[in-house]
């Protein structure tokens, strides 16, 4: 898209930029957008038409009760091959790219070794169930109940400690399930996707790595020849999930073949056809050599990791690992014009756009409208600190504004080096609506992460988001295989619980540690200490869970095919998820945080200092859910200090809370040994538990919406404009204080259009990056389009906005979340 | 009995042709594609809705 018809665009339509995105893509891409099934849930629900896919679970149960005498390893392979197999594949009209993690097009992958609980509520899904009704129904039964008992989650229920499971799974501390059958892992891209080999490759290593230990093991006996026996079998796991997963890849070969040869009657796409087919019956087994065999291999390591589990985000650096590829094809062999390269980029993003897992009733309500975060990492720097960015960055960015996706999103690791032409695509993206890139502090999240596990400064600068927010290197000893984030914590109970003795009145149930009946505290430090004790409890609880889920995780689950694809597990025989080997990265994710320094600063100003209120009289109002007090909840809302205004009496106690966050999280260790630091942000966590939450001192009542999260202010709660909420932020120190902080700002498009925008954007920017803050992230959509799409959804279909961590389309979120949005501050520059 | 192997849409494997893949044209709300499955090419196809006499 150039520039002078980006300046040719009428206002009218700059509110609408879908359709300025429909007149300027391709027809192929136009072709492949709408052919899409949207499987994002709506509000919670899924579309009419999307149906869970039953042949995985019926393929693997079939294979995994065959083989019942291997070890899990050997025998989730020889289940994963069996599925690849046999599965249902299909080629969609002016696809160039192929591989999907369902059978059709309209369909959610289901994992039944996962977890009982999920698999009851696909059972009782009835709109995702496919024809003929009763036959599916009988089938998921039998599935249903062969599992029942030993799925992944089952097996660790019977080894945690019952309590914290109890208190884990209860759905009002925690957000998410410590295994590997649901949650996202990192990838090995150093080992993998750099061009250097393809699966082949990897299986001459496999083959020599067991040709050494079978001289061991039939050498002289002993305890060091032992772990080997079962080195051997996980290599011979790697082995047959890398074998079926070419295999896999050759049957599109094939197909693409016999349509070309026997149903294509268009010679162009006849020759596409061909080109798939080439392209598949050498990818993944070897290396790639030009940009569609490089997102081949990326794609098809996607589907086949969502294959083996969930995967609910989607790290990637997809600039960095195919740039060099964009660069041969279209710089230097010419093999393909910028425009026929854009097509290919456009594509790729739609392909993960459409990837669809059924998910649990609290992953569709805590990220509402997609599937996961799939959020892609682009610009940042090279190993040796060099600017990363290239022409596939912009190439991106620019794809992004004609594909109009949801999701992936892009994170964009800004950096002092980074060109102008490029910061103005990024501003061009936020422009048109997109919600995307967040911004990130590349010079601090590097520093941030040699701080926290002590990464070498070439492997931080490798990182990508592992999920909305936290970086992740992508080598041999940084990537993280499984979902740590499990340990994420609704972190509002600190300040609830601290005020109710540890007793959860929501759920009617003693969770937290008895702190002391808040009536008898008679200074702020008591009740602050109250606070740091249920912080300490909270975290604790989640990390304990998460630790034990990780290092069982191999003997409950397994992973043979992330094994094959990362190095260490290569060289070692073991499973991916085992902690040996992975120098630690995790992080407590901090949903719901602000308002415990909005609650604590109200409490210590109109209790405490002014003694306006005593505590009562606070404790009777919160009981009654501020029923019949609402002068007094008034009071709490308008005269307490509020985060982000820059006032310090409430921005100490913020920054005092995550000192003791800091702290405890070098206390409490990770299986490798290394630190939980916090990360405050949010998804649509704020909707999931606002009637999970009582009612608060920062005025707010059980059932209306939390903050929007991270460090943002409360929604409208911030009054001295951006620089302000700004300053606030930067009082924080964003390497030391925690892992990341989420901050979301709304900015009119109409101040910031044109030139003149991008100038004043970029000012906003730099005071951004000289006070030092990790993040930020945009929507710049008006209020009048927001409600004009409240009122007539139908026309407003592929409005987009920033959430939280992620991107939705406006009519996909739910009423609640939608007005969440609307009731954040409109800042002006 | 009727057979896959005996439909126009079965395109046996070129290393066993007692197998094959079953490859079909749909059309969906959304967009338009070919699939294949897996078949034994003795399989029973007389209550298959797609057969297609070759």
């Amino acid at each position: 898209m150039s520039t002078a018809t980006q300046t040719n665009i009428t206002n009218a339509e700059s509110k609408e930029w879908w359709w300025v995105a429909e007149r300027e893509r391709s027809p192929r891409l136009d072709y492949l957008r709408k052919a899409v099934w949207k499987k994002g849930a709506i509000g919670g629900n899924y579309a009419p038409g999307i149906k869970v896919n039953l042949e995985r679970a019926q393929l693997f149960t079939e294979s995994w009760k065959e083989n019942e005498h291997d070890p899990i390893m050997l025998r989730k392979a020889k289940a994963l091959a069996h599925y690849l197999e046999n599965k249902t594949i299909f080629i969609t009209d002016q696809a160039q790219l192929v591989g999907y993690v369902g059978t059709l097009p309209n369909t959610l992958e289901w994992y039944p070794e996962g977890a009982s609980i999920v698999n009851e509520e696909v059972y009782n899904e009835q709109s995702v169930i496919p024809e003929p009704e009763k036959e599916s129904l009988e089938l998921i039964a039998e599935i249903n109940d062969y599992w029942s008992g030993q799925t992944a989650i089952d097996k660790l229920g019977r080894v945690l400690d019952p309590e914290d499971i109890v208190k884990f799974m209860s759905g009002v501390i925690g957000w998410g399930s410590p295994t590997s059958a649901y949650g996202y892992s990192g990838k090995d891209y150093e080992y993998i996707l750099t061009g250097k080999r393809g699966f082949e490759d990897i299986l001459d290593d496999i083959d020599a790595n067991i040709e050494a230990v079978e001289k061991e093991t039939k050498g002289m006996p002993g305890p060091d020849i032992l772990p080997l026996y079962d080195k051997l079998l996980n290599w011979e796991a790697m082995q047959i999930i890398l074998d079926a997963v070419i295999d896999y890849a050759n049957r599109y070969a094939r197909l693409a073949k016999i349509i070309a040869e026997n149903f294509e009657t268009d010679p162009k796409r006849r020759k596409e056809l061909l080109q798939i087919a080439e392209t598949c019956e050498r990818i993944p087994a070897q290396a790639p050599r030009n940009l569609q065999e490089s997102f081949q291999l990326d794609l098809f390591i996607q589907v086949i990791a969502r294959a083996e589990a969930y995967e609910g985000a989607w790290p990637g650096r997809p600039d960095y690992y195919h740039g060099p590829f964009y660069d041969k094809d279209v710089n230097i062999d010419k093999r393909l014009t910028k425009d026929e390269a854009l097509d290919l980029v456009g594509e790729f993003m739609i392909r993960a756009h459409e990837v669809g897992m059924f998910g649990p009733r609290w992953t569709r309500e805590g990220l509402q409208g997609i599937t996961g975060t799939w959020v892609w990492t682009l610009g940042g720097v090279n190993q040796d600190g060099t600017d990363a960015c290239n022409d596939l960055t912009v190439a991106f960015l620019q794809a992004a504004r004609l594909v109009r996706v949801s999701n992936p999103t892009f994170g964009f690791r800004w950096h002092p080096e980074v060109k102008d032409e490029v910061m103005r695509e990024c501003f061009e993206c936020l422009r048109h609506g997109l919600g995307y890139p967040s911004m990130r502090n590349d010079p601090v999240l590097v520093e941030n992460t040699m701080y926290w596990y002590g990464h070498p400064i070439e492997e931080a600068r490798t990182w990508v988001h592992q999920a909305c927010m936290s970086p992740c290197p992508t080598t041999k000893h940084g990537f993280q295989p499984m979902r740590m984030a499990s340990a994420t914590a609704n972190t509002v109970k600190m300040v609830e619980y601290a005020l109710s003795d540890g007793y959860d009145r929501v759920v009617s149930m003693q969770m937290g540690p008895k702190t002391g009946d808040p009536r008898n505290f008679k200074d702020f430090e008591e009740l602050f200490q109250a606070w740091v004790q249920q912080m300490e409890w909270l975290m604790k609880i989640l990390v304990r869970t998460v630790n034990l889920g990780r290092v069982k995780d191999p003997e409950f689950f397994g992973r043979p095919f992330l094994s094959a694809i990362s190095e260490r597990s290569v060289e070692s025989g073991l499973d991916a998820v085992s902690p040996e080997g992975e120098r630690g990265n995790c992080w407590v994710t901090f949903f719901t945080w602000v308002e415990n320094a909005d609650s604590l600063a109200a409490v210590k100003k109109l209790v405490f200092d002014e003694k306006k209120y005593t505590m009562d009289q606070l404790m009777t109002a919160l009981e009654a859910n501020w029923e019949g007090y609402e002068e007094m909840r008034l009071d709490f809302v308008r005269n307490a200090p509020k985060w982000g205004n820059d006032d310090d009496y409430v921005d100490e106690i913020m920054v005092r809370c995550l000192r003791e966050v800091a702290r405890h999280g070098k206390e409490i260790k990770c299986p490798s040994g290394n630190n939980w630091p916090a990360l405050p942000e949010n998804v649509s966590g704020n909707i999931h538990y606002a009637s999970l939450v009582g009612a608060l001192p920062n005025g707010r009542r059980l059932g209306d919406a939390l903050y929007d999260g991270g460090i943002s202010p409360g929604p409208g709660l911030d009054k001295k404009g951006p620089t302000a909420v700004l300053k606030s932020c930067a009082k924080i120190d964003h390497v030391k204080d925690g892992r990341a902080f989420l901050l979301n700002q709304r900015m009119s498009p109409t101040q910031l259009n044109g030139d003149k925008g991008y100038t004043m954007w970029k000012s906003y920017m730099k005071s951004w990056a000289d006070l030092g803050l990790d993040h930020v992230q945009f929507n710049m959509v008006d209020d009048t389009t927001l409600r004009s799409a409240q009122k007539d959804p139908e026309k407003y279909q592929e409005l987009i906005v920033r959430v939280a961590g992620y991107s939705a389309h406006f009519v996909d979120i739910s009423r609640k979340t939608q007005d969440n949005i609307i009731q954040r501050t409109v800042v002006g520059l | 009995m009727t057979t896959c192997s005996e439909c126009t849409s079965f395109f046996p494997f070129e290393d066993d042709d007692s197998c094959g893949d079953c490859v079909q044209r749909v059309v969906d709300p959304r967009q338009a594609y070919h699939k294949a499955r897996p078949v034994d090419a003795d399989n029973d196809a007389s209550k298959c809705p797609n057969f297609n006499k070759k």
